[in-house]
């Protein structure tokens, strides 16, 4: 995938100082200094570095993942950390609590890099496990064999079904309380806590876990006090004054936090980072959606505060841009394996700013216009990924800059929130799964976004937002079989494993009479393989329960202290698991196709159908055609298409409600969102009767197939809308928006540039964005169109239908015309000359 | 319901960010009564029904030539070829093709369904924006269009009219009630140039052009006008003068905008699939230079000089 975004942006207004922190960063592997993973093992013989299940959601990851795991424990072998003796007879969350801690605070290098205003470097861990012998064999019994956990996640993803797996991060720890108190208020909560159990608790697993989680809390104490000696040492050899008067007061900043309350902006945001820095440690995971909730909002006091005190502002940006720098360093994970500099994309440390508060007030503040300031100036980068929140009372001044971010960046450099329909979803959650006490009006609006969009709760909430992947078009294959696949996939060797009864027997397609027949049986298939997928799931689940504590990241999520329980075994107050709908678009439009083919047009019967699709549509191109062009495609404003849409998605999200996971009690809920799995398990899903052919894309996220949202982004914006619910005045989940998607869905949306030229087209662009707010989804992506994008069109015209070129009085797509104006057109988006 | 008057459009355009303030849906109504030598959109000329192929989406599978009743459609080394003469615009083809390339231009709106396909968009209209009704000239269908605009302005809609203004002065009354802004187009103030190029007199337009500012003047609907820039027609420093001129003195500026739309041919194509000729394919868009130099005329003609716009492309020079 080529991307489109910030083409031409160049960052700006940077110091000297932050120029070069950018420009060492991008350096990437020709840097010395890296934050590459770092592998610890306790050098016992059965020791193991490597959590594959962590991986379960990735297939390329779980291929090669006895690869990984041997290269992991090999490079752990270097650096063996001497445990107590008695080490294997404390329970493991305490065992891992005292390694992690071990090794951040004694074994990981304390590097500051010149000219850097915070301290924390090197986090990226891949420590021992700290399994017993005993625990690493029953561990490893449930994972191998042929009907190990291994086996029937790859088996599962390779028939076509998606992926799950207990996916890290993806959450919003309680940073604010860490900034406002300090881990030391955590840390006596939680030892206040400890005392009132009964002998038997303490000695139980409660026991263990809150002694665990006390060890955790003093991880960050011990870690500042060894990074404030380094800057004490550096200040001394300092060249200049002001760099070691910077030092010094880096080195006062880490003697109070993070262990106490913040006293300035300086220090908040040194306890911000490295309190966060060290939940991807404790997780050994680098980065993937371990969120900082709405920063405008808590870090506003220590700004008002710092500012008054005589702080300038250009330096409190100079203290963010360094913590800009940092979240990078997180994609040093594996720094020497990726491409493009070991600098890749795919995690999310999410931040969000703007948006209401109660009652629909508007929280845009001082601070909110600095971050805007800040991701102006260091974008392009990629993390941390902004997502400013738009609701129906985000002032003008808001929208304007956002606009104009967007007009400048080729591409807006934050994803965009809204609020109302957020809100709906979260507040729908509450009520499905009982959780209003937790969940409601008065404190909804403090929601924030983790990952690529997902909404949640702030700081008690174990999120789970991508754990389970499931390929809905799958049902629909297994309708059209009977619930057997229609042909042959393909193992691991490229070795074609036979078609087999994957689903329950919805009978023969080929008798029904009616579409609704057709549609009843998808519906059967659709929830037996979200019950599948929820039983996969659940292996993962008391995998990672039993074996995969993470007591310092419960220190930071509310509800594990009061239950004694890790925030990987249902400690949060809140605990989900969601199951994300993968090719949504596809299936309601090859839905749709069957109608239009089959039922309506009969342009078809059901057994051609069946044979088009198993021969891959080759020597059926004219029914192809017709299924792609002449069908009823979702994303159009299409009411009757929507509505199918939108049945699927209701039967979709309703279905999820029902589950919860075994062994944490996570509640299943419904998401949609495809990360990259809509690229990367197109060759593995057969050719669907939408027109499309294996191999093809599928669609993304929420979004209408590639080229189908020929009315333009209203009309997308608007199917969308309708499908997550629409709106109603009687029945509202949040005033009258209703949505059945709790953690919000991923929508993306293409614009010419034309369309942002000046003043007046950027104020037509926000009437967009507030029509937005009215009638679409709850997230949106916006891409500008540039000179790639028409070159790929002018290729691979079918992906491009929607693709419109404005020009005044004259509107084409692209696609449409001849190949001279269409150099023509390129031409001018490459001078700029409209 | 029969009886009831319907219209006949050629596209619907969401997202509309040309015609009128705010974003907009603009609605082109087919037929015109002019007959520009340069127009933009010639498959909005006819009010009739039209059938046209597009070579980039025909897959070749010669459905179309199967269906075809007239053996009016045959296939040769350029495409699918049309006899115009033989079509009786059945529209059988375009039914049949499974890749939409035989295509029909022109579609019939009841009035209540086209109220609520523009509607659809509603949220997105903000403060200033609205619908637009465009063509072709959209007041040949007065019924319609009168019976339209008065429903949307009944809803609270901002309503736009764009028009040549080669109309009977009843015309525009019926639907002055209804529309918040008249687009309105003076193209040539000479009037043998003006026959010549657009095949009608500019008498009427000017004297209506006259009938709309004084209604302006008296509260009525805001006035833009809009003046397409064309190579060795319209694009003469006398003839933006004296526009001008008439806009400063015979409008005594009543308009609020007045914009100067360059020339461009990327309506080429268009002309070829309608098997139309069209003088305008080879000609190059306008020098920024002149671009810029006509612009200056406009602002120093007696027009007030802010009301002055101009848009559009101009040629790219390297």
């Amino acid at each position: 995938m080529t991307s489109h975004n910030s083409a031409l942006k160049k960052p700006k207004n940077l110091s000297p100082r932050i120029e070069w922190l950018r420009n060492f960063y991008y350096k990437g592997v020709r840097r010395r200094w890296h934050n590459e993973f770092m592998s610890f093992s306790t050098g016992a013989p059965w020791d193991d570095s490597f959590d594959e299940t962590q991986f379960y959601t990735m297939l390329e990851q779980l291929r090669s993942s006895e690869l990984v795991r041997a290269a992991v424990n090999q490079d752990a072998t270097a650096y063996v950390v001497n445990v107590p003796a008695d080490f294997y007879e404390l329970s493991l969350a305490e065992r891992k609590a005292w390694f992690v801690r071990e090794v951040m605070v004694n074994h990981m290098p304390h590097d500051i890099l010149p000219g850097d205003l915070l301290a924390g470097g090197k986090f990226n861990l891949r420590t021992s496990r700290c399994w017993t012998k005993a625990e690493s064999e029953r561990r490893l019994a449930m994972l191998e064999g042929k009907n190990g956990a291994r086996a029937r996640h790859l088996e599962y993803n390779l028939r076509g079904f998606g992926s799950c797996g207990p996916t890290p991060g993806h959450l919003i720890p309680g940073y604010e309380k860490i900034l406002l108190h300090g881990f030391k208020a955590q840390y006596e909560y939680i030892e206040t806590l400890y005392e009132a159990l009964s002998e038997d608790e303490k000695n139980g697993p409660q026991g263990a876990q809150l002694r665990a989680m006390m060890t955790s809390c003093t991880m960050p104490r011990l870690l500042a006090a060894k990074y404030a000696a380094v800057c004490t040492q550096l200040a001394g050899q300092a060249n200049t004054e002001e760099r070691r008067q910077e030092l010094l007061t880096m080195a006062a900043n880490l003697e109070v936090v993070p262990w106490h309350g913040a006293k300035t902006f300086w220090q908040a945001v040194m306890s911000l980072w490295m309190t966060h820095m060290l939940v991807l440690s404790d997780e050994n995971y680098a980065g993937p959606g371990v969120s900082f909730g709405r920063l405008d909002q808590y870090l506003y006091p220590f700004w008002k505060k710092s500012l008054a005190e005589g702080m300038t502002p250009e330096f409190g940006k100079e203290i963010l841009k360094c913590f800009w720098v940092h979240c990078n360093t997180a994609y040093d994970a594996a720094i020497k394996q990726g491409c493009n500099q070991g600098i890749t994309a795919g995690f999310g440390q999410l931040f969000s700013f703007s948006g209401c508060g109660r009652g629909g007030a508007d929280m845009t503040n001082d601070f909110t216009y600095v971050l805007f300031d800040v991701i102006d100036d260091m974008s392009p980068i990629l993390e941390p990924k902004p997502n400013v929140r738009l609701h129906r009372g985000t002032p003008d001044k808001v929208l304007d800059r956002v606009v104009s971010m967007i007009a400048e960046s080729q591409g807006a450099p934050f994803l965009i929130n809204f609020d109302e329909r957020s809100m709906a979803g979260l507040l729908r959650q509450a009520k499905e799964s009982g959780v209003e006490h937790l969940i409601n009006e008065d404190n909804v609006f403090d929601y924030a976004s983790v990952g690529c969009l997902e909404n949640t709760m702030v700081g008690n909430d174990r999120s789970e937002t991508v754990n389970n992947n499931l390929n809905l078009v799958k049902a629909v294959e297994l309708t059209l079989g009977s619930g057997k696949d229609i042909a042959e996939y393909y193992d691991l060797g490229a070795n074609l494993i036979p078609a087999r009864q994957d689903g329950p027997d919805t009978g023969d397609p080929r008798n029904f009479k009616t579409f609704a027949e057709f549609y009843r049986a998808f519906e059967t298939q659709l929830k037996a393989q979200i019950k599948k997928s929820v039983e996969l799931y659940n292996i993962g689940d008391v995998l990672r329960a039993e074996f995969s504590p993470t007591p310092y990241l419960s220190v930071l999520v509310k509800g594990c202290a009061e239950s004694g329980r890790d925030c990987t075994n249902g400690g949060a107050e809140l605990s989900f698991a969601t199951i994300e709908g993968v090719t949504f678009a596809t299936t309601v439009d090859s839905l749709l196709a069957v109608k239009y083919l089959v039922f309506d047009k009969k342009i078809c019967t059901m057994d051609e159908l069946i044979q088009a699709l198993r021969a891959n549509w080759e020597g059926y191109e004219t029914l192809q055609a017709a299924a792609k062009n002449r069908a009823p495609k979702y994303g159009q404003d299409d009411d009757e298409a929507d509505e199918l849409a939108r049945r699927v998605m209701d039967c979709w999200s309703s279905e999820c409600w029902q589950y919860k996971t075994a062994a944490s009690g996570e509640q299943f809920r419904a998401g949609m969102l495809s990360w990259n799995y809509w690229i990367t398990y197109a060759g593995i899903l057969l050719a669907t009767p939408d027109g499309r052919k294996r191999g093809e894309f599928l669609s993304n996220a929420i979004c209408p197939t590639n080229g189908a949202d020929v009315n333009g982004p209203t009309a997308n914006a608007n199917s969308v809308g309708k499908v997550m619910g629409g709106r109603d005045p009687q029945n509202g989940d949040f005033e009258d928006y209703l949505s059945n998607l709790p953690n919000g869905a991923s929508h993306t949306v293409t614009f010419s540039p034309a369309m942002l030229r000046d003043a007046e087209h950027k104020a037509k662009f926000k009437a967009f964005l507030r029509g937005y707010i009215e009638n679409g989804g709850t997230a949106l992506q916006v891409n500008v169109l540039d000179v790639n994008m028409l070159k790929e069109a002018q290729e691979n015209p079918e992906e491009y239908q929607n693709l419109l070129v404005r020009v005044t009085g004259y509107n084409a797509y692209f696609t449409s015309i001849g190949k001279e104006l269409q150099n023509e057109i390129i031409a001018r988006e490459s001078h700029n000359k409209w | 319901m029969s009886g009831e008057i319907k219209a006949v459009t050629l596209d619907i355009q969401r997202l509309s960010t040309e015609d009128g303030p705010g974003l907009r849906t603009t609605v082109f109504f087919k037929g015109c009564n002019l007959a520009c030598a340069w127009c933009h959109n010639p498959e909005s000329i006819a009010l009739k029904k039209q059938v046209q192929w597009l070579e980039t989406r025909c897959i070749g599978c010669r459905l179309c030539l199967a269906v075809c009743g007239r053996e009016a459609l045959s296939m040769d080394e350029n495409g699918i070829r049309r006899d115009r003469e033989k079509c009786l615009l059945c529209a059988a083809c375009a039914e049949a093709c499974p890749a939409r390339a035989q295509e029909i231009k022109g579609t019939e709106w009841e009035l209540a369904a086209l109220v609520r396909e523009v509607l659809k968009d509603r949220a997105y209209f903000g403060s200033e924006g609205g619908v637009t009704v465009s063509g072709g000239e959209a007041l040949l269908q007065i019924a319609f269009v009168e019976k339209f605009l008065a429903a949307l302005k009944k809803q609270g809609v901002h309503t736009a009219v764009d028009t040549a203004g080669l109309l009977p002065r009843s015309v525009l009354e019926r639907v002055l009630p209804w529309t918040d802004l008249i687009l309105l187009d003076l193209k040539l103030m000479d009037a043998v140039a003006h026959k010549k190029f657009t095949g009608a007199d500019n008498g009427l337009i000017l004297r209506n052009a006259e009938f709309l500012a004084a209604r302006r003047r008296e509260g009525g609907p805001e006035l833009w006008i809009r003046t397409p820039m064309i190579p060795g027609a319209t694009d003469t420093a006398a003839n933006v003068a004296a526009i001008g001129r008439f806009i400063g003195e015979k409008l005594q500026n009543a308009p609020a905008r007045w914009e100067l739309c360059a020339f461009n041919n990327l309506c080429a194509d268009k002309y070829r699939r309608l098997d139309m000729d069209w003088q305008y394919a080879g000609v190059p868009p306008l020098r920024e230079a002149e671009m810029e130099a006509l612009y200056s005329v406009a602002r120093q003609s007696g027009a007030r000089p802010d009301m002055v716009r101009r848009s559009g492309a101009t040629r790219t020079e390297d």
